[in-house]
C-alpha cells in the first residue's frame, strides 16, 4: 500500500455550525489555495462589506455567497504532513439533505461539527444517523465556536458527554471530541492558549492518527472479505466475450472458478484483460476489470460474481432501513426501482411494522422491499449490501440491507381444518426433571468441513456429561424422512424446513439438539431460526477452506462433482452462503476436534445453557430457567 | 490495495462503462486538451483498446491553429470517428470576442454544442471537466442531465449516492457525464506521465520560454512563463505552483460569477 493513499472524510453537522468555515479555514491555512482564488474571495467579501469568510472558498455559487449557506456538496483534496485527505463538504439544511447524503456516501470517516454555544441541533442527530446508514461508523466530533462560548471547559464537557452518548447509541464509534474555533483557526494544527485546559491533540493530528487507523482496519477487514464483483456489461468487440465489472470486495485471479448470482451460472476465469495487455495475475477491491472466461456463458448486467463457496444471498424480498431524500413523500402504492450493485429491479415498499405512515424528506423508515424478480446481495455492512431507491430519473432514498424475510411463511398449512392441540407435558417440566435446558446447535458448512465428525464428538461429550442429546444428521435424514428430496434450491429449503421442525419437536422435550446439514442458503437458515426461536437457535459455522475439503473428500463427492457427476454441489457448482453473524465460527482446518468441542461447551456456558452436570433423572437446580 | 492514480483510473473506467451501457448515442467531447485526451485513454482502457463512441469537437474557428492540425493528425493516426460542430450562422453574422467574451462563448461554444447534440441525436457526452478547475464545476455531479436548452439546474441536483448514477434519459434531455470530476490538474499530469500519453506540444515551453497551461481560443487564452519542456518538468511545475490553472482564461474573469452563469446555460 502506498503511504499516499487518500483518506476520505466528510464534514457534517447542523445548519450554521461552521462546516464550510472549518473546511475553508483548513484550506486557507494549510492547503494549496491559489493566490488568485484567495484574492477573488477577499474582493468578494470586501464588496459585500464582510470579513474574509473561509466558507466562500467552497460556497462558490452566487446564491450561496449571498445567503451565507451551502447548497451543494463539494470535495477538495488537502494535504497535511504528507497525508492526503479528501475533504467532503456537506450542506446542513434539511432541504439539501440529498446533497449532504451524496457527499457523505463517498466517505470513510465523518467529522461532526457542533456549535459549542448552541449545542446539538436537529440536523446534528439526523446527519449522525445518516452516516450510520451509509456505513460511515467512525466519527470525530468537533465542538466549534469555542470563542463564542468563552472557551468554557464546562460547556465543552457538557456537549462532549451528550454527543458521545448519542454516537454510541447509534452503534457508531466516537473517535474523539475536539474543541476548536474554525473562524479563528484555533486548535486546528497547534494547541490554542485559550483552550489550555484541553489535554488532547489538536484536530489535524487527530485526523491523521484516526484516519490512518481507519485505513489500516479497512485494509485488514478487506483481506478476509469474500469476492464480490458486480457485472456491468458483456462486450463483444471481437469474437470473444469480455465480462466487465468492478470488484467490490475480495480478489480474483485467472484459474478461479466463479459463480454468477442470481443466474447460478458457473465458469472459470481464463484471463483478466487489460489495455494495454499486461497479463494481470490478480485484481483487487476497487478494480474495474474485464474477465475472459473458459465458457462463453450468457449472463447479463446485474449479476454478482463470487467464488462458489462464498456466494451472496438471492431473494426477491429484502428488509432495509432507509433514509428518504426527496421532497415528494414515499408513496406506498407506487412502483420504485431498487438498485443493488448493478442490478436494477422494479419493486414496492411496505412498512416493516405494518404502519403506513407518512415518510417525507429526512425521515428514516424500516421497509420490506418486494421485488419483481430476485436479486443477489449481502447484508450487515459486508460486500454488496447498499441499495438506493429511485424513480425513473431520481434517487429518492438510500439504505443498507438488514435481515432478510423468509420467502415462505413459517406456519403455512395446506389444510384450513387444522386445530393445534395443547396441554401436553411442557418443555419446562422435561427440563426440570432432567436438570438442564434444551437448545439447538445448528451446524452449517461445506461438505467435508467436518460437521458430522464434530457432531459425533460433541454428542458423546454431552451424553457423558449427563445430557439428553440428539443429532439430526443431514445424510442420515435424507435416507429416511427426507428421502424424497433432491438438491435443487427448493428441495434444500424443504429439507431444512423439515429438519427445523424436527429439531423443534425434540427441543420441546428439553433435549440438546445438534443438527449437521450443509444448509447453504441464508434464507433457509433464517427460516430455521424462526421455527426454532431465536433464543434457542445457535448457529455454528463449521468453516474449512474448500481446497482442504476437496483434499479430505471423505465421501468421494468432490471427485464426482468435479468429474461432472454431481450438478448441485454446494461450493463448487451450487452456492454456499456463509453466515454473516454465526454464534461461533470454528475453523476445522486449524482446530482439533477436542478444541472445537471445548469452544462450543464454553459458548453454551456463556449463554447460560450448561448447568453443573447432574445425574440423569435427578431434580437439580436449574441454572438458566427458560 | 492500489496506488492513488490507479484507484482514480478504475473509478473513471467504471463511470465510462456505466455511461456506455445506459446512454444511447454516447459521445466524447474532445477539446484535444490534456483532460479530454486522458478521458479518451480511459475509454480505451474501458473497452480494451476500442473506441466505440464518436468524438465531438466544437470548433469556434478561434482555436489556436496548431490545435486543429494536431487534431486532424491524431484522428487519422488513431482511426477515430470525429464530429466537428460549429455555429456557422453566428460566425457569418460576425460573432467574436469583441462582442463580449461571455456572449461569444455562449454563441460559439454553448450554442454550437447544443446544436451538434441535436443534429447528431447524441444522448450523452463524456466530458473531461474536474472539480478543482473552478467553483461551479466543483459543485457538479458525475452525471448531470441537461434539457434541450442546456440549462443546469444547479440549485436542485439529483442525489448521487455511492456509485449509483441516474442515467435514464427523459425526452429531449442529454446527459453530461464527468468521469474525471474527482481528478486534479496534478493527477492528470502525473497520469499522462505514467501512461506516456501523446499530448499536444503547446503544453510544453517554446523557445520564448512560454507554454499554455490550459488550451482554448487564441484571443482569450494566455500563455505562462515556464521552462518546462518535458513532461517531467511540467509535473514538477504543477506540483509547486500557487497560481490557478485557468488564470490565463479570460472568460473566467469577465465577472465574479462568470463561469456559473455560462455553465448554467449549458457551457461545458
Amino acid at each position: 500500500m502506498t503511504e499516499f493513499q487518500q483518506r476520505k472524510i466528510v464534514i457534517v453537522g447542523h445548519v450554521d455550525h461552521g462546516k464550510s468555515t472549518l473546511l475553508g479555514r483548513l484550506l486557507m491555512d494549510f492547503g494549496k489555495v491559489p493566490q488568485q482564488t484567495i484574492e477573488k474571495v477577499r474582493k468578494t467579501c470586501e464588496s459585500r462589506g464582510v470579513q474574509l469568510e473561509p466558507a466562500f472558498f467552497l460556497d462558490a455559487f452566487q446564491e450561496e455567497q449571498e445567503q451565507g449557506i451551502s447548497i451543494d456538496t463539494t470535495r477538495v483534496n488537502f494535504e497535511f504532513e504528507d497525508h492526503r485527505f479528501l475533504l467532503i463538504d456537506a450542506p446542513g439544511h434539511l432541504e439539501f439533505l440529498k446533497n449532504m447524503t451524496t457527499g457523505a456516501s463517498g466517505a470513510e470517516t465523518g467529522i461532526l461539527v457542533i456549535d459549542g454555544y448552541e449545542g446539538i441541533g436537529s440536523q446534528t442527530m439526523r446527519h449522525l444517523k445518516i452516516l450510520g446508514i451509509l456505513g460511515v461508523r467512525r466519527v470525530i466530533v468537533v465542538v466549534n465556536k469555542m470563542d463564542k462560548s468563552g472557551y468554557s471547559q464546562a460547556r465543552f464537557e457538557e456537549v462532549a458527554s451528550e454527543i458521545r452518548g448519542h454516537v454510541e447509541h447509534e452503534g457508531q464509534t466516537c473517535l474523539s471530541v475536539v474543541p476548536i474555533s474554525a473562524l479563528k483557526g484555533e486548535n486546528l494544527s497547534a494547541p490554542s492558549e485559550n483552550l489550555s485546559w484541553y489535554a488532547g491533540l489538536p484536530l489535524l493530528p487527530q485526523m491523521v492518527a484516526h484516519t490512518t487507523a481507519t485505513a489500516v482496519s479497512i485494509a485488514e477487514e478487506s483481506e478476509h472479505e469474500p469476492l464480490r464483483m458486480v457485472l456491468q456489461d458483456v462486450y463483444r468487440f471481437t469474437d470473444e466475450r469480455f465480462y466487465a465489472g468492478r470488484i467490490i470486495s475480495g480478489t480474483i485471479s485467472p484459474g478461479a472458478r466463479v459463480f454468477f448470482s442470481p443466474s447460478g451460472k458457473v465458469s472459470t476465469v481464463e484471463a483478466i484483460e487489460t489495455f494495454p495487455a499486461a497479463g494481470l495475475n490478480k485484481a483487487v477491491k476497487g478494480d474495474s476489470v474485464a474477465l475472459r472466461l473458459k465458457d462463453q456463458i450468457f449472463v447479463e448486467r446485474g449479476e454478482i460474481i463470487s467464488l462458489p463457496d462464498q456466494t451472496p444471498e438471492v431473494n426477491n424480498e429484502i428488509q432495509a432501513k432507509l433514509i428518504w431524500l426527496n421532497s415528494e413523500p414515499l408513496n406506498w402504492a407506487a412502483d420504485y426501482l431498487i438498485k443493488v450493485g448493478t442490478a436494477e429491479v422494479s419493486c414496492r415498499l411496505e412498512p416493516s411494522n405494518s404502519v403506513f405512515s407518512q415518510v417525507g424528506n429526512g425521515d428514516f423508515v424500516d421497509v420490506d422491499i418486494k421485488m419483481q424478480k430476485p436479486i443477489s446481495f449481502d447484508r450487515d455492512g459486508r460486500g454488496v449490501d447498499k441499495l438506493v431507491i429511485c424513480t425513473t430519473y431520481e434517487t429518492v432514498a438510500c439504505g443498507a440491507i438488514a435481515t432478510p424475510n423468509p420467502s415462505q411463511k413459517v406456519q403455512k398449512t395446506k389444510s384450513k381444518n387444522i386445530v393445534v392441540e395443547a396441554g401436553f407435558v411442557k418443555r419446562e417440566e422435561h427440563e426440570e426433571r432432567q436438570g438442564h435446558r434444551g437448545t439447538v446447535l445448528w451446524m452449517t458448512g461445506l461438505s467435508g468441513a467436518g460437521k458430522s465428525t464434530l457432531a459425533k464428538a460433541l454428542e458423546r461429550r454431552l451424553f457423558n456429561d449427563g445430557y439428553r442429546v440428539a443429532v439430526l444428521d443431514g445424510d442420515n435424514l435424507r435416507s429416511g424422512v427426507c428421502a424424497d428430496l433432491g438438491f435443487e434450491p427448493e428441495d434444500r429449503a424443504e429439507n431444512i424446513r423439515r429438519v427445523a421442525h424436527m429439531a423443534k419437536l425434540l427441543l420441546n422435550t428439553g433435549m440438546v439438539v445438534i443438527t449437521a446439514c450443509i444448509s447453504p442458503y441464508e434464507k433457509d437458515r433464517r427460516l430455521a431460526e424462526e421455527v426454532i426461536g431465536e433464543a434457542d437457535f445457535h448457529e455454528l459455522f463449521v468453516f474449512c477452506p474448500i481446497e482442504v475439503c476437496q483434499q479430505r473428500d471423505p465421501k468421494g463427492l468432490y471427485k464426482k462433482a468435479s468429474g461432472g457427476q454431481i450438478n448441485d454441489f454446494s461450493g463448487l457448482n451450487a452456492p454456499y452462503q456463509p453466515p454473516t453473524k454465526p454464534r461461533l465460527r470454528l475453523d476445522s482446518s486449524t482446530m482439533s476436534i477436542a478444541d472445537e468441542v471445548e469452544e462450543i461447551i464454553s459458548m453454551m456456558k456463556a449463554h447460560n445453557l450448561k448447568p453443573a452436570p447432574v445425574p440423569i433423572g435427578a431434580r437439580g437446580d436449574l441454572v438458566g430457567k427458560p | 490495495m492500489n496506488d492513488y492514480l490507479t484507484s482514480l483510473e478504475h473509478e473513471s473506467v467504471f463511470i465510462v462503462r456505466e455511461a456506455y451501457k445506459k446512454v444511447k448515442n454516447l459521445a466524447l467531447l474532445w477539446s484535444m486538451g490534456k483532460d479530454s485526451t486522458v478521458l479518451l485513454h480511459l475509454v480505451r482502457k474501458a473497452f480494451l483498446g476500442h473506441v466505440p463512441i464518436p468524438l465531438v469537437h466544437i470548433d469556434t474557428s478561434y482555436k489556436i491553429p496548431e490545435m486543429i492540425t494536431w487534431r486532424d493528425q491524431y484522428v487519422k493516426d488513431h482511426n477515430l470517428r470525429l464530429i466537428v460542430g460549429q455555429n456557422k450562422q453566428a460566425l457569418a453574422d460576425g460573432m467574436g470576442p469583441d462582442k463580449g467574451r461571455l456572449v461569444c462563448c455562449g454563441a460559439l461554444k454553448t450554442q454550437a454544442l447544443l446544436d451538434t447534440i441535436k443534429e447528431n441525436q447524441i444522448g450523452g457526452l463524456l466530458l473531461g471537466i474536474r472539480r478543482d478547475e473552478e467553483g461551479s464545476r466543483a459543485k457538479e455531479r458525475v452525471v448531470s442531465p441537461r434539457p434541450e436548452d442546456g440549462t443546469w439546474t444547479y440549485k436542485d441536483q439529483v442525489a448521487e449516492i455511492w456509485n449509483h448514477y441516474n442515467l435514464h434519459l427523459p425526452q429531449d434531455v442529454h446527459m453530461r457525464v464527468h468521469p474525471l470530476l474527482h481528478w486534479t490538474e496534478l493527477d492528470v499530469w502525473e497520469y499522462i506521465e505514467r501512461e506516456r500519453l501523446e499530448i499536444m506540444p503547446l503544453y510544453f515551453s517554446n523557445a520564448d520560454g512560454k507554454r499554455y497551461r490550459s488550451l482554448g481560443c487564441w484571443p482569450c487564452t494566455g500563455t505562462i512563463d515556464s521552462c518546462a519542456t518535458t513532461l517531467d518538468a511540467v509535473v514538477d511545475e504543477i506540483r509547486n505552483t500557487k497560481t490557478s490553472e485557468r488564470a490565463g482564461r479570460a472568460q473566467d474573469n469577465a465577472d465574479t460569477y462568470a463561469m456559473q452563469k455560462l455553465r448554467s446555460q449549458g457551457y461545458m
